[in-house]
């Protein structure tokens, strides 16, 4: 317990204590706190000006100022601004449009799993259907593969991989476009700090409804909200096996035993009848799944999302926590849960209720595979018997313990101040969470109402992780985005995969975690060819970014276009640096030799064949205005001028050190 | 643990480095002037890493032929090593195993004893998912998900020396390997040739793009930016100075034109550059058989083909440098005794792996596999993992690079181990 946190006011310490035993929210009585989020910014302290406070804002609070930004947020008002943030209700029309789109967006878990069925299920289906031979599978991949897609089309089925094609590319543009910047980022920190992954082909297909349903909407709301939210999805239940956790001495371990005891006996007298002993043996399997204690959620929720590892618990508690999990798991759909299916189709939901099954949307808590004995964790007792509330108290528990606390600010310390916060700053932080009951909000503006996130430690220290770089730029420079996937390649290239990272403790948040020398490189290459017009479906406009006043050379173009894209920095070096290699005279002439027919080329490249049907309508939607045509065209004209120069000089600023960090 | 920056900024060796050895990077002079120092007679070793994502077959790769069970288990997947007129048979390595016939490449490395088996190698954690199995395999402990760092990544870690080139561990793969995870300097690349600053047609334009970058960043007020700037231009100047794009392999090594052929073809360039890699890490994929498998031909005796004829290309290719290099291949499970409805097998346990170098103790079959009888079976079903991955990790680290800190690499193993290494 930090001492300056009793000094200043028991009271808090006290509920504190009684959180940590697990009471009930106190938050309130402590109406006191209601003015948390009118306090003043202290950046003026720190040194900096209303401008640079904004653009320090900006480059915590969102994925990059867009031009302009930084004066619209001080004519806002940088608390008022940050309120607004907080709030996310600005209107996002011009990216619902774009995201309109995207079919697989609105789609339910269960639509999904019907109509973009993992591979392996469509090849069951295909073969069950007499559709493609099992002998064939496989010896004739074209044919093959061709007999798919039409059952598949017949079916109304599309493939697996084109709904993270459209998962992704909403991301992507999400998080380029929408005006409440700060609930995606937010959505990415929760995101990542509840790991799950495509990489596991059991939960990959409720990524998509995880981000959306499970985590933007808590993103900024209460901790306890965010962490039952995740215990009870689909993504997070097969991420970490809970959904297949149950009492380890139930009716089909009995079963279990049995079965194989039986296979043992005919397996010895019958010497191999491989037919029947293979049926025993799907039997054995399927009683095998379905039986037995995992621990894998049960720990992590401890090490990885509340107490952290240092949180006090030990393994015996994570045990018994797993048991308390036990019959957590999805709902009957598509392929899932076909025992339950069974079940409920015979007696309803009302019967299901009745039986002590508890339904939540996708998640379902089955009383038949709950552990019903007593439990005991961190020295809290759960049951006997007591349901599907022995998990909700559980979870509770541990979202209001303080080592949760102290875990959970950290975390966000390190995202949006600096990779090593400073204890006095965190002080302040976890007495928000406690006292505020986990309220994210307000912990975030107790944070950036303290004077250490405007210090000089804070402003521009974080390292840009590569979506942030990616995006950012695209923020920068106003590009169009027509082909959102083609920024995941190169977001994968630099080191990020997004949704692909395998571990669950999601991506470290650290400079040197990003930075190392073939990441480094492909940054650089990746400004490059943004300024210059190589990734297809990414358009930027550099003339109409300084309102078509045309630099006259590469030398006066570097200052002019630093300080667009860096706003509020001092940017003396990077421009002293550079200038000597861009005053060869015959410089532009050069490059632009050696430039200017290939890239003219490019730039005029049809959409390319490996755009999805919904970048293509983007596509087709957005050349529909004519205004858009027009100013494709100017570019146009611009290329075969200065500009492959000028693309190139920005390239280089969007790949230098210093727009790597924010 | 010294970390790489810190003896940059500590400044231990860097006034060898620098003007002295003209063209060669700093790096490299200063890890060759530290090599020197630390031990002078010492050759650096190169472990290569080769994981067979999907799950291999190891009952159809290394066939227990003699073994009636199995021979009933699969009516059509069963091969022999009886000659016939029209079928390739398996080749008998000692009487009771059968090597793949699409593996012919690796018979000599086994009958000169450097070419070693396991079978029945798996992991405690009877885990039928590939991607939990591959994760504890990768992270090195089977019974925990929350293990951030991957097994390769703590190996770099403890080798005794500071990492001073961004090429002591390298993963040929587009993201980085779970192996990989951690906080040792590692290099995850699908193509060498991408270590450049690149603008398609404009190679005037991507050197005065390079010049500008190099000299912001060596400029730079951070540490880390500054330092990783650095190393990254040394490396992309070293890499051009050697023709990647038109290399030519020693002892007309050929290299299967696949992803694996390519990906090892770029590791011996590598090694050949006197990088100083260490640890390598390879991808082979299409090993989940659940359908049609075959047996001479077909899925399984083409994904064989291309990984004993790719690691074999890589093996001739290195002749001048085999004595410091060890090649070992592993697969996160095996499949079913029994083959299934589809002409396959599904998720199994145990499989086997392969390891080629100079001290291995080769031309054996090590490991405790039992006959396939009903009671030897795990679940009643799958050949039963007899030697812990670990075991098998955890010695060739030892013996080849000299880690022989258990603790760290394997935290929760205290087994024994089964002398696949001659000592």
């Amino acid at each position: 317990m930090p001492s300056a946190f009793v000094k200043n006011n028991k009271k808090y310490f006290f509920s504190a204590v009684l959180l940590v035993a697990g009471a009930v929210a106190l938050s309130s009585f402590f109406e006191d706190n209601q003015n948390i989020r009118q306090a003043k910014f202290p950046y003026k302290q720190q040194g900096l000006t209303e401008k640079q406070a904004a653009a320090h804002l900006l480059s915590r609070f969102t994925y990059g100022a867009t031009p302009g930004e930084i004066d619209a947020v001080v004519k806002t008002g940088l608390e008022n601004w940050f309120n607004q943030q907080l709030d996310a209700k600005l209107p996002d029309d011009s990216l619902n449009l774009l995201l309109a789109n995207f079919d697989a967006l609105k789609l339910s878990n269960t639509q999904i799993v019907n109509q973009y069925p993992k591979n392996a299920q469509v090849l069951r289906m295909a073969i069950s259907a007499g559709v493609v031979n099992k002998d064939s599978v496989k010896t004739d991949r074209k044919a093959y593969r061709d007999l798919l897609l039409g059952y598949m089309q017949q079916n109304g089925m599309k493939p697996e991989q084109e709904l993270y094609r459209q998962f992704i590319s909403q991301k992507i543009l999400r998080a380029a476009y929408t005006n409440n910047q700060l609930q995606e980022v937010m959505t990415s920190f929760w995101f990542n700090h509840f790991n799950v992954s495509i990489t596991k082909n059991d939960c990959a297909q409720f990524i998509p409804d995880y981000e959306r349903d499970v985590i933007r909407p808590n993103a900024l709301g209460k901790f306890s909200d965010i962490l039952l939210a995740t215990a009870k999805s689909p993504a997070m239940l097969y991420y970490l096996d809970n959904f297949t956790s149950s009492a380890a001495n139930d009716d089909n371990g009995a079963n279990k035993n049995a079965l194989r005891r039986r296979l043992m006996q005919n397996m010895a007298a019958q010497n191999a009848d491989t037919g029947r002993a293979a049926i025993l043996m799907n039997k054995v399997q399927k009683a095998k799944k379905a039986q037995g204690l995992n621990e894998n959620y049960a720990r992590e929720v401890m090490e990885l999302h509340t107490l952290g590892v240092d949180g006090g618990y030990t393994q015996q508690d994570v045990t018994q926590a797993a048991k308390v999990l036990t019959g957590w798991t999805i709902y009957p759909m598509g392929q899932y849960g076909k025992a339950v299916k069974s079940i409920a189709d015979k007696i309803g939901n009302d019967g299901l209720q009745s039986r002590g099954f508890v339904r939540d949307s996708d998640f379902l808590f089955n009383p038949n595979r709950h552990d019903k004995t007593e439990k005991v964790v961190l020295g809290k007792h759960f049951g006997p018997d007591g349901g599907y509330e022995e998990g909700v108290q559980l979870l509770s528990m541990l979202a209001h313990n303080q080592a949760t606390a102290k875990f959970i600010t950290r975390k966000i310390a390190v995202r949006f101040v600096n990779d090593n916060p400073p204890q006095s700053l965190l002080d302040k932080m976890v007495k928000t969470f406690i006292i505020k009951d986990g309220d994210i909000k307000q912990v975030l503006y107790t944070m950036v109402s303290s004077p250490e996130f405007w210090s000089a430690s804070a402003v521009r220290e974080k390292t840009k992780s590569p979506f942030e770089l990616a995006i950012g730029s695209v923020r920068s420079l106003n590009a169009n985005v027509t082909q959102p996937y083609q920024l995941f390649n190169w977001i994968n290239k630099m080191g990020e995969k997004i949704y692909y990272y395998q571990a669950p403790t999601g991506f470290p948040d650290k400079g040197q975690y990003w930075i190392n020398t073939g990441a480094l490189l492909n940054r650089m290459n990746f400004g490059l060819a943004l300024t210059t017009g190589r990734i297809p479906g990414v358009k930027v406009d550099l003339a109409a970014l300084n309102n078509h006043h045309e630099p006259e050379s590469a030398q006066a173009a570097l200052p002019v276009y630093s300080k667009l894209i860096m706003p509020e920095r001092k940017l003396d070096e990077t421009t002293k640096r550079l200038t000597p290699l861009l005053t060869d005279p015959n410089l532009v002439q050069k490059v632009d030799e050696a430039s200017s027919d290939k890239l003219y080329a490019r730039v005029n490249e049809p959409a390319s064949m490996s755009m999805t049907s919904a970048d293509k309508a983007i596509a087709d939607s957005k050349l529909d205005s004519k205004q858009n045509k027009k100013n494709n065209v100017t570019a146009m004209q611009t290329t075969s001028g200065s500009n492959s120069m000028l693309g190139q000089v920005v390239g280089v600023i969007i790949g230098s050190p210093e727009y790597q960090r924010r | 643990m010294v970390s790489r920056r810190g003896f940059l900024r500590s400044g231990g060796l860097a006034l060898l480095g620098v003007g002295l050895m003209g063209g060669i990077p700093g790096f490299l002079a200063e890890a060759a002037a530290n090599e020197q120092i630390i031990s002078p007679y010492k050759k650096r070793k190169t472990l290569i890493c080769i994981f067979q994502r999907g799950a291999m077959d190891g009952l159809m790769a290394v066939t227990p032929f003699t073994d009636d069970y199995l021979k009933a288990a699969r009516p059509t997947l069963f091969m022999s090593a009886a000659k016939t007129n029209n079928a390739s048979p398996l080749i008998d390595l000692d009487g009771r195993f059968g090597l793949h016939p699409s593996m012919k490449a690796f018979e000599p490395m086994f009958r000169e004893k450097r070419l070693g088996i396991v079978h029945g190698i798996g992991s405690p954690n009877n885990t039928r998912s590939h991607f939990d199995a591959q994760d504890y395999m990768e992270s090195g402990t089977p019974f925990n998900k929350g293990t951030s760092s991957g097994w390769l990544n703590r190996a770099v870690g403890l080798l005794g020396h500071d990492t001073l080139t961004p090429f002591t561990a390298v993963s040929m793969t587009s993201a980085m390997p779970r192996s990989f995870y951690g906080d040792n300097p590692s290099v995850s690349i699908s193509n060498l040739q991408d270590f450049a600053i690149q603008m398609r047609g404009n190679p005037m334009g991507a050197n005065m793009a390079a010049k500008s970058f190099e000299d912001l960043y060596d400029k730079t007020s951070s540490t880390l930016l500054k330092q990783t700037g650095k190393e990254s231009f040394e490396a992309m100047k070293m890499l051009q100075k050697t023709n990647i794009k038109n290399y030519t392999p020693a002892n007309n090594a050929v290299y299967p034109n696949s992803a694996l052929g390519n990906s090892l073809k770029q590791i011996a360039q590598l090694v050949k550059m006197d990088v100083g890699l260490e640890v390598a890490f390879a991808e082979s994929n299409g090993w989940d058989t659940h359908f049609n498998q075959g047996t001479e031909n077909g899925i399984f005796a083409r994904n064989v083909a291309d990984l004993s004829n790719s690691i074999m290309a890589l093996w001739t290719d290195l002749d001048a440098y085999q004595d410091d290099m060890t090649v070992m291949t592993m697969t996160e499970f095996g499949r079913t005794v029994h083959q299934n409805g589809t002409g396959g097998t599904d998720h199994g346990r145990a499989s086997c792996n392969f390891i080629l170098g100079n001290s291995i103790n080769g031309g054996i079959v090590h490991g405790n596999m039992k006959p396939l009888a009903i009671e030897n079976l795990e679940d009643g079903r799958d050949l039963a993992v007899s030697t812990d991955f670990r075991s098998v990790f955890s010695e060739v680290a030892d013996k080849h690079l000299g880690i022989n800190n258990d603790r760290i690499l394997f935290p929760d193993w205290k087994g024994e181990r089964i002398g696949v290494m001659r000592v």
